[in-house]
């Protein structure tokens, strides 16, 4: 799941500040989960900043709240088009993909986002959320022993671990464990450690070229309900 | 489907509670469950108002009841159950129910008649009166009451208890005719009554069947206490013996006691466990220093001297009976014999129809009537109480009544009877065990009872009324079963699984689907799911309870807001524990800075806005204050912190000092709510002073 977290107050006072009727936007799917921008998150943005404006005593916006099922798919921002209507521009809860969705669909409308994307993770409790997934398109894990170096070693590489683990944790973020030696606790108990002796040579970032896009689809010629080329 | 949902942060949920085990298992049906968290509030004459509309005679219940309820209140599942008569009794003392008036119109022309002024009778009276018919009660014996009052003891219920609900009756314009014997229901309809209600009790004791039965110094458990209770002093002698196991059997021998007889036993052919008498009953007549004797049953009476020599037998347990008690057995050649100045029967009682009544009698020398509409073979005639079930309850008496009214109305507004309103509920199932070891265990808390010299000395009532602090900590016992959290948009539910996380009992679960489950019979509807649930979607089963806080805030702040002489401190306030019922609205009245108390049930139902509307409406300071260690609910207190934690952040990002808002949890960070709330307020004002002079300066 994307992870993200709501941005600092002030940066979306700044952001919102030229605007006079604005609609701040929630994501029901990945930052309601991670308790960023879900229905309840909305509430409480809409709360501080009528009150950040009362202190201030500045004009008063007017805001109003949604919250979409998704803000990635264009199918879901349909049901916007009346909401939208009269309003100055989005603050959209949503990550950096709906972010970007709803600047596509509209146009004319200045979107701004009200959260950091940060990472695709988990929750290891209430309000607690770790990276486990870089996106690299490149997956190794059936090497490692369901764990990422990529993303949980603080450095990365692929032959580890480095010299520097101290009693089993990173010695650049003394909180975190060492992920070569989770992985290699992980394959000893899988009877797998010859993995271990083996080397991985430097990832190929050729086939990882951005934006990425990936068709899953047929490349088939559109056609219509009978199989007739409908154009 | 729309999926934009404007604004809702909270879809309203319609009243959807579910009827908790307490009021399925009374017959009155009463609604125990808010009178019990009123009372836990502090609001006695709200709980006492909601009492008195589910029950005609509430303060003889607060006395006598049986209370069903209690057995089934499953806080008894974790420890004990919730004291619900005692509570009862409480919310009635001190919320003021001696002034309660009733008042009723004659609507109706059909007059109708109640034979027999027991609990039924004046239960059936005060709903015809309601309804608007004309009543007149006839009563046998001179004092009106019925079992109320030549049954029960006065040390048990007080004769002004009973005074003042038959006072409140007649006052509603029931008619009641005392040293009126009815003997024949013809006569009744030739009088002009167009229906009869007959309550005529079990009064008729019933025989052992021994050798002796009827000789001197023998006498029945209902006799005795109906002599004792119309003013007669019966001389029982040195040495009693009370036979039988029952809840009479526990009156004569008690009343015995406070006639001065120096030594009481009661023969039992059971054993304690088996005892139909009420536990605490026995409990107390153990401490008034009677002796039990179980495993015994007389089997012959012989007159010597004119004092009963009793020739017992002593028993053992069998087989299970119908009743499923063990049957006692008798131990061959185990006689033995002992003399007493008075032997009392009390094995159980029948009613005593008289023939003339004409109508059908059944098992048990009991009315037969027809369950659903209580009319009896006789056109007009309907029969209720004891005289149809044998001896019971009050309340089941009193239900009974109730229905009767009902049913009688039916019959003369020829109308087909509406079937009994208690349809099949959905039934709450148990605790589960691991719910159970989630929740805390918080003995019951015992209403106090005189000492047993002061009980022994006469016939004063033996249970005394709770003082305020055990009242309100026995009501906060409630599990408020049926009132818990629901998902209430299952469509908006993102299954994030906070609810799952938080709930510190352990409720919601997540199924092979994904789907979210709060099941009803667990949750313990502590509110914290409610207000962390990011999508909110979640709500309790209480119309009133959402929106509350909002309702109570929007009231403060629009009458603080017009105070502007003084900085503004908005104060959450948990209405159970030491910060509710006014405390301190009273305390506060002499500070510099005007607070402004939101009563709230319980911190959790603080949300993250509410603590923000405060500052935006210009509060200079907030507070929540929770009743902390003292709550009856697992890890309120955290929950609230947690968003005062992150109401605080946003506070420093707008330029604001965190140190304006502050928890308050009793026993986590004080003990003296006047001290620390003093100097939350002497802070406050200090940065209030600051902003003010630095608006001066900027001027």
């Amino acid at each position: 799941m994307i992870v993200a977290e709501q941005k600092p107050l002030e940066d979306i006072i700044r952001m919102v500040r030229p605007y006079k009727k604005v609609l701040l936007l929630g994501c029901g799917t990945c930052t309601t989960v991670c308790n960023a921008g879900g229905e309840t998150e909305v509430a409480f943005l809409h709360d501080a900043l009528r009150m950040a404006e009362a202190r201030a005593g500045d004009g008063r916006r007017e805001y109003s709240e949604a919250t979409l099922k998704r803000q990635c798919d264009p199918e879901f921002l349909e049901h916007l088009t009346e909401r939208v209507e009269g309003v100055d521009a989005v603050v959209s809860l949503a990550c950096g993909t709906g972010v970007q969705a709803l600047a596509e669909r509209f146009a004319d409308l200045p979107v701004f986002p009200g959260v950091n994307t940060s990472f695709i993770g988990m929750a290891v409790e209430w309000g607690v959320w770790d990276e486990r997934c870089a996106a690299c398109g490149d997956c190794r894990l059936e090497d490692t022993g369901g764990i990422c170096p990529i993303t949980r070693c603080t450095k990365g590489i692929l032959n580890g671990p480095c010299a520097g683990p101290k009693k089993g944790h990173c010695e650049v973020s003394p909180d975190m464990e060492c992920a070569w030696i989770l992985i290699y606790r992980r394959l000893e108990r899988l009877g797998q450690l010859e993995r271990m002796r083996r080397y991985y040579p430097p990832r190929n970032f050729r086939p990882i070229s951005r934006p990425r896009r990936i068709v899953g689809k047929a490349g088939l010629e559109a056609r219509g309900s009978h199989g007739d080329v409908t154009a | 489907m729309n999926t934009v949902a404007v604004r809702a942060r909270r879809t309203p949920l319609s009243e959807h509670t579910i009827m908790p085990p307490c009021q399925v298992a009374c017959p009155l049906h009463m609604d125990i469950r808010e009178y019990v968290d009123l009372a836990a509030q502090g609001r006695l004459m709200e709980a006492m108002q909601v009492i008195r509309s589910g029950n005609p005679f509430p303060s003889i219940c607060a006395y006598i009841c049986a209370h069903p309820c209690e057995e089934a209140c499953r806080r008894g599942q974790v420890d004990k159950p919730v004291a619900i008569r005692a509570l009862k009794r409480f919310a009635l003392e001190f919320g003021g129910d001696r002034m309660i008036e009733v008042e009723a119109e004659t609507t109706r022309s059909e007059r109708v008649a109640v034979v027999g002024s027991g609990p039924a009778g004046l239960a059936c009276a005060y709903y015809l009166r309601k309804l608007g018919y004309p009543v007149t009660v006839f009563e046998a014996h001179s004092e009106v009451g019925g079992m109320l009052r030549v049954g029960i003891p006065r040390y048990r219920l007080p004769r002004e208890v009973l005074d003042v609900e038959i006072t409140r009756l007649t006052k509603m314009g029931v008619e009641i005719r005392t040293g009126t014997r009815v003997v024949s229901l013809d006569l009744v309809f030739d009088l002009g009554y167009r229906a009869v209600f007959l309550t005529v009790g079990a009064h008729q004791s019933l025989r052992m069947g021994i050798e002796g039965e009827d000789g001197a110094g023998v006498v029945d458990g209902a006799t005795l206490l109906r002599e004792l209770n119309l003013g007669l002093t019966p001389a029982l002698g040195e040495r009693v013996a009370v036979v039988g196991g029952g809840n009479v059997a526990m009156d004569a021998a008690r009343s015995a006691v406070r006639l001065g007889v120096p030594q009481v036993s009661v023969l039992y052919r059971r054993t304690r466990a088996e005892m139909p008498a009420d536990p605490r009953e026995v409990e107390q007549a153990l401490e008034e220093g009677i002796e039990f004797q179980y495993l015994v049953a007389p089997v012959r009476v012989r007159t010597r001297e004119g004092r009963p020599e009793v020739t017992c037998v002593r028993m053992e347990l069998g087989e299970p009976d119908q009743s499923g008690r063990r049957r006692p057995v008798p131990i061959a050649g185990s006689e033995f014999t002992e003399r007493y100045d008075t032997l009392v029967t009390a094995i159980g009682q029948a009613p005593q129809v008289p023939d003339d009544f004409h109508v059908r009698i059944g098992r048990g020398s009991t009315i037969q009537v027809d369950p659903v509409t209580l009319s009896t073979n006789r056109a007009g005639v309907f029969a209720g109480g004891d005289a149809v079930t044998g001896p019971s309850t009050v309340v089941e008496a009193l239900a009974a009544g109730r229905t009767a009214a009902g049913r009688i109305d039916d019959y003369l507004n020829h109308r087909y009877p509406l079937a009994p309103s208690d349809s099949e509920e959905e039934w709450m199932g148990d605790l589960r065990p691991e719910t159970v070891a989630t929740i805390r265990t918080t003995g019951r808390l015992e209403p106090p009872v005189l000492s047993r010299e002061e009980r022994t000395a006469g016939f004063a009532p033996v249970e005394l009324a709770y003082d305020c602090q055990t009242a309100t900590n026995e009501a906060r016992r409630c599990l408020r079963c049926g009132l818990g959290a629901a998902i209430v948009a299952p469509d908006r539910c993102a299954s994030c699984l906070t609810c799952v996380r938080v709930c510190p009992y352990h409720v919601p679960y997540a199924d092979a689907e994904g789907a979210i489950h709060i099941p009803f019979d667990q949750c313990q509807a502590c509110g914290i799911c409610v207000g962390e649930c990011p999508a909110g979607v979640i709500a309790l089963r209480k119309a009133g309870e959402l929106g509350q806080v909002d309702e109570e805030l929007d009231h403060v702040l629009g009458s603080a807001t017009r105070v502007t002489s003084k900085p503004m401190i908005v104060g959450f306030c948990c209405q159970y524990g030491v910060y509710g019922t006014g405390t301190l609205a009273g305390l506060w009245r002499g500070l510099k800075a005007g607070v402004w108390i939101v009563p709230v049930r319980c911190v959790t139902k603080v949300e993250t806005g509410h603590l923000l509307r405060a500052f935006e409406m210009g509060a200079e300071g907030v507070f929540v204050a929770g009743c902390g260690e003292q709550c009856a609910r697992e890890n309120t207190g955290h929950w609230m912190r947690q968003r005062v934690a992150k109401v605080k952040r946003v506070l420093a990002q707008l330029g604001l000092q965190p140190e304006r808002l502050e928890a308050f949890m009793w026993g986590e960070n004080t003990h003296d709510p006047t001290e620390v709330l003093d100097e939350f307020a002497a802070r406050v004002g200090g940065f209030y002073l600051d902003s003010v002079l630095l608006q001066e300066v900027k001027r």
